[in-house]
């Protein structure tokens, strides 16, 4: 199991009702993580809408995950 | 009673008090118009009222006429003396009464300002050194005329004699006076005159920006009001670009303003951003984003962009430049409709756009005078619930560059914008299309047609299966017809995306097309 903090923004914020959380997962990439997350949480965004940038550095989503990441999955926003 | 009186003697003003009294008026405003001791610096003792008396009484009552309609107060009435009056005696008398006490306290105003303006009263002042003088009526300031202007021509108002004063700007090192000049010799196009584009307009036309275009076809809506801080609630209903632009006339009338009330289109944006220096992005639409994006790499022209949700924000500085990121380097495509929140749908707390807008006149301002930036571009990332922010670098080699460059994405965007914009059709009948060559598709469903048939002959694919049965369309030009032509428009849309470049939607649909002559008889 591997330990991340996830940082949450936008419609993800709002779907997850939380900013950031702690979780241990068994996923080894960030695709694996996002899929784990978008069932417990219900969010709608598709992985292809969205960027997602790990410990402060956009990243790949096959990148593997590693004790202590910070992840945050960034949807584009439109509001103006 | 009449609402106008002329008096040669003292008059009794109870009695004019009372007979004001209405059961509907809950105020009462009166103005008393008194024989002052000096005019001009030179001591008075008294004066003459001379008056041409038919006209002041027709002229008189029209006035008073026109405060009651004007106001919609209950009852007014204006007494105006005339003959020998002494220090301290009223020379001119007006009560209103009125349900509110505002109209009241302005219709009073109107009348008095209109009295001295209009009405053929002459004045003779009695000076203590024994002389006398006929006293012209001065230029009366008449604040009604300025409510006016104030709700139509403020943009026009002269201001020739106001000097901007740019001192607490020029004294910052980085700035001075040659920074001051490039803002003066500056153009910059704000795109979306709402919640972002307020600040952004307001920073960059108080620092003495020189030409500032904008771009809006919304009118002013209520729901506007708690976050775009340009406008007030008398200005609802009215063009968003018309009523910015009399607020930067107001705010610096040395900014020249330029305004676009339709978006901008595929058909002039690149020739639009060629005219300006910068553009700031200001909407609350992705599409417009990604086009804005697209004519900013095209051109070169450095693009601002920023974006609110709820209580937080997006930020970045596209500068155009060849090996710098876009937008596409981020999110390649833009994401389907209703995937990205906007501010109807999600909400949005006022000063987030306000402090996101704020940040983007900063980034504004840093380019333009080419202030010290980070060498690297990054998407920031605004959390205004926990005070957070974080500044994430985009490696431009992750982006555009793995697919052909942001030129050639910028490219085929905007092309995909130019079919999209020639997939609607106007006709006003459906003879019209068939003579012009198209094959008629009803995509409604069946219970709409049955209601309202098209009356000439067509295909039935109803908009949900579309895309399966496109094999079935006919392959020269096709017109999808709706309701309204929002399916139609979305079908053939995605019909193009499949290869199909001949398929079309009627603009407006079935609710756009004249009525049929045998329908409307009688």
């Amino acid at each position: 199991m591997t330990t991340v903090t996830l940082q949450y923004y936008a419609q993800l914020r709002e779907q997850a009702r939380t900013s950031n959380e702690q979780v241990s997962t068994s996923a080894t990439s960030l695709h694996g993580l996002y899929e784990e997350l978008r069932a417990r949480h219900g969010f709608t965004l598709p992985p292809d809408a969205l960027k997602v940038a790990v410990n402060a550095q956009f990243s790949d989503w096959n990148r593997v995950l590693r004790d202590g990441d910070t992840v945050v999955f960034i949807p584009p926003v439109a509001g103006g | 009673m009449k609402h106008f009186s002329l008096a040669s003697d003292a008059v009794d003003l109870a009695e004019l008090h009372a007979s004001l009294q209405h059961p509907g008026s809950g105020g009462f405003c009166a103005f008393e118009g008194w024989v002052r001791d000096s005019n001009e610096g030179r001591a008075v003792n008294g004066l003459e009222y001379e008056a041409y008396a038919e006209l002041a009484m027709a002229e008189g009552e029209r006035i008073v006429e026109e405060a009651i309609a004007r106001y919609g107060v209950n009852a007014a009435h204006c007494m105006h003396r005339t003959g020998n009056l002494a220090i301290g005696d009223v020379a001119v008398w007006i009560g209103v009464s009125s349900a509110h006490r505002d109209e009241a306290f302005r219709a009073c105003r109107y009348i008095i300002d209109e009295i001295k303006h209009r009405l053929p009263i002459w004045k003779k002042e009695h000076y203590i050194d024994g002389d006398t003088a006929w006293v012209a009526c001065a230029h009366t300031y008449r604040e009604h005329e300025h409510e006016q202007r104030h709700r139509h021509d403020h943009a026009h108002e002269s201001v020739a004699s106001f000097v901007p004063d740019y001192s607490r700007q020029t004294c910052l090192r980085e700035v001075g006076e040659a920074g001051q000049a490039k803002l003066a010799a500056a153009r910059v196009l704000v795109i979306g005159a709402g919640g972002l584009g307020c600040p952004v307009l307001t920073y960059l036309a108080g620092a003495g920006v020189g030409t500032l275009g904008i771009v809006d076809g919304d009118r002013l809506d209520a729901s506007n009001l708690h976050r775009q801080t340009l406008y007030d609630a008398r200005d609802i209903g009215e063009l968003k670009v018309d009523l910015a632009a009399r607020r930067i006339a107001a705010l610096n009338p040395s900014v020249a303003v330029k305004t676009y009330a339709e978006p901008l289109h595929a058909g002039n944006i690149i020739e639009v951003f060629g005219q300006y220096d910068q553009v700031v992005e200001c909407t609350d639409d992705l599409g417009s984003r990604y086009f804005s994006n697209d004519a900013a790499i095209l051109t070169g022209i450095p693009l601002i962009l920023a974006s609110v949700y709820q209580y937080e924000g997006q930020l970045q500085v596209v500068t155009a430049k060849q090996g710098d990121p876009c937008l596409r380097c981020l999110w390649p495509q833009e994401p389907a409709a209703g995937v990205a929140g906007s501010c109807i749908e999600s909400g949005v707390l006022g000063p987030v756009p306000g402090v996101l807008g704020s940040m983007q006149a900063i980034e504004a301002l840093k380019l333009l005078l080419d202030l010290p930036r980070p060498a690297d571009h990054a998407l920031l990332l605004v959390n205004l619930l926990d005070g957070t922010s974080q500044r994430l670098p985009i490696d431009a080699a992750q982006g555009c560059a793995m697919h052909g460059g942001c030129i050639e994405a910028a490219r085929r965007g905007l092309a995909m914008a130019q079919a999209a914009r020639d997939v609607d059709l106007v006709f006003v009948n459906l003879d019209a299309a068939i003579a012009a060559g198209y094959a008629l598709v009803d995509v409604r469903e069946a219970a709409e047609i049955a209601a309202q048939p098209l009356h000439a002959p067509s295909q039935w694919i109803p908009s949900a299966l579309i895309g399966e049965r496109a094999i079935e369309l006919a392959a020269g030009p096709v017109l999808l017809i709706c309701a309204s032509g929002r399916r139609s428009g979305v079908a053939a849309r995605v019909l193009r995306s499949q290869g199909m470049p001949n398929v079309y939607s009627l603009a407006g649909g079935v609710a756009a097309l004249a009525p049929r002559r045998d329908r409307i008889a009688g």
